[in-house]
């Protein structure tokens, strides 16, 4: 019996249908699957009957932050379409029966502030605490992710991201840790997921080159033993993208097999085995 | 084994003016060598370094400072031809500071990070082969050795890994050709960054000695023993720079995306840095 329960990201199964994606999870063992924030994309009371059929659960909402969706950018208008983007993230969310939607202060690759840096701040917590409102009212949590120095000029490290939403005043989510992002940033892995503590309420798993677990050397025994002993619920989600600047354009291309069945496998498998070995079995 | 510092620790760009205080900096840090880059050739006086870094016992490392108008593997002949003329400028630089290599990430413009199909990509990495064999041969007449260096996804499309590294290091066949390793950019690539040094082996030119976010080597999660014994089983007993970037300048912060402060200041990142090294790389006496 696993003392976590484990999902995986659907990002990487770019152009397959959701179906093939929930059995696939199902297949190997999964307990739930990580959609990818696209509402638009999906019909969501479909994927939910689905994904009850195959004996899975919707755990997550991997919002995507692209640079019409930006949440501390200094043009209004982009402001507001970010926040649309929130709120329409966090109805998927509840149509699905997902508990919790991924949230970012600014958009992928932004790799400097538009505005002051005090401004953004600013304008990223009156959109987290609007969204964040509007999430808890669909009965949805928000959690605030960090990535590494090439993607945000802003959150690298979880004590940031515990900073800024301590100061949205938000009771409805947390912080979430994603290890490839980690290993580049943080100067131990489970010590930042302890420091975070019960604020933990999402993370994403990787191998250091983004790859499933196995793949770099990534120690996971370690990981583990932290979110066992901050008494982590969440899901246990790995992420797993293609190692280049460019992942989605690598998905485009088709360039990502082996993250269907190889990675999808050999994730759980490897991880649960480190599960196992800590607990003495 | 001998352990340098970068001039990136303080400044940028490195100018002939700023020798003489770095090198006093460097050498009262307790370092052999003072790692320069090469940023404006213009403004570099390979004489006058020389004769700063030996007034306080240092020995020189070259470096350079790959921007797009100096790129082996770009599309236009020009800009290929202007890549290649660079090099031999860093190699007459490297004769003239006494250096004994120039190194860098060489086969391309840094932050070249774009999708390309397989082949447009096999099309550079040959363009970039022929450059540096062209380079190559020129630094062996003068008794120089070339490091390309590896680096991440998100600053490069053409060598992410060693055995990428190696790869063109077998192209360009010159035995004064090989790498520099860097345990910053390896900590992101390499499944094993242990076996990634041992396969490197001879091949390997020069060692960065990073710390996974680019802070105080020691205070982060790099398994730096097991760099120690990989780096005694390649039989290297080498020259080991500590590279980091100075947030305090904006230009060289945003160009390696370090957007905080990885230690409490450059002096401090580089004294620390050193006796850990010192302590922990030390190789074995068999």
């Amino acid at each position: 019996m696993s003392r976590f329960r484990y999902s995986y990201d659907q990002l990487v199964y770019y152009g397959e249908d959701i179906e093939q994606s929930i059995d696939r999870l199902a297949r190997f063992g999964y307990d739930a699957i990580e959609l990818a924030g696209e509402p638009t994309d999906f019909d969501g009371a479909a994927v939910r009957r689905h994904a009850e059929q195959a004996g899975i659960a919707v755990g997550s909402i991997c919002s995507i932050y692209t640079a019409e969706r930006d949440l501390s950018h200094p043009d209004a208008a982009v402001r507001a379409g970010a926040l649309s983007y929130v709120k329409s993230v966090a109805d998927l969310a509840a149509e699905v029966g997902a508990p919790t939607m991924i949230i970012a202060p600014n958009a992928v690759g932004r790799l400097a502030p538009l505005s002051s840096a005090e401004d953004e701040r600013a304008w990223a917590i009156e959109g987290l605490r609007a969204g964040g409102e509007y999430a808890a009212s669909v009965g949805v949590n928000l959690t605030l992710e960090c990535w590494n120095r090439y993607e945000t000029y802003w959150l690298n490290r979880l004590d940031q991201a515990v900073e800024l939403w301590t100061a949205t005043g938000l009771t409805n989510g947390g912080v979430m840790g994603d290890t490839f992002h980690m290993n580049i940033e943080e100067d131990s892995i489970a010590d930042a997921l302890r420091r975070v503590g019960p604020l933990l309420n999402h993370v994403h798993l990787a191998d250091s080159n983004r790859a499933a677990p196995g793949q770099g050397h990534v120690d996971f025994a370690p990981i583990l033993e932290a979110l066992g002993d901050i008494d982590y619920q969440g899901y246990v989600t790995f992420e797993l993208l293609p190692p280049s600047a460019d992942p989605f354009g690598v998905m485009r291309a088709g360039g990502h097999q082996d993250f269907f069945d190889r990675f999808t496998e050999q994730a759980i498998t490897r991880v649960k085995a480190v599960e196992a070995e800590l607990a003495g079995v | 084994m001998r352990f340098g510092a970068s001039s990136f620790i303080w400044v940028s760009p490195f100018t002939t003016g700023e020798a003489a205080g770095l090198a006093a900096r460097v050498a009262g840090l307790g370092f052999d060598i003072m790692e320069i880059c090469i940023e404006d050739p213009a403004q570099v006086d390979g004489a006058a370094i020389r004769a700063a870094a030996e007034a306080e016992g240092l020995q020189v490392s070259v470096c350079g400072a790959f921007g797009p108008d100096r790129d082996v593997s770009h599309d236009d002949p020009a800009m290929r031809r202007a890549g290649v003329e660079y090099l031999r400028t860093c190699i007459d630089l490297a004769v003239a500071t006494g250096s004994p290599h120039v190194v860098g990430p060489m086969y391309s413009a840094t932050g070249k990070a774009r999708l390309l199909p397989e082949g447009e990509r096999e099309r550079q990495r040959g363009w970039a082969a022929e450059g540096l064999r062209e380079a190559g041969e020129y630094a062996a007449e003068h008794g120089i050795r070339l490091g390309m260096e590896p680096l991440n996804r998100f600053e490069t499309d053409l060598v992410n890994t060693t055995e990428q590294g190696l790869d063109l290091c077998a192209r360009i066949d010159l035995d004064n050709v090989g790498l520099l390793l860097d345990t910053f950019h390896m900590n992101i690539e390499e499944k094993d960054v242990g076996a990634a040094i041992r396969a490197a082996g001879d091949r390997i030119v020069l060692f960065h000695a990073c710390e996974n976010d680019r802070g105080t080597p020691g205070a982060g999660h790099v398994d730096w023993a097991a760099v120690a014994d990989a780096l005694a089983d390649a039989g290297y007993d080498g020259d080991v720079v500590i590279e980091s970037f100075t947030p305090e300048i904006q230009e060289i912060a945003r160009a390696v995306s370090t957007w905080r402060p990885v230690a409490a200041s450059g002096d401090a990142l580089a004294v620390d840095g050193l006796r850990f090294l010192r302590e922990r790389l030390r190789v074995p006496v068999t």
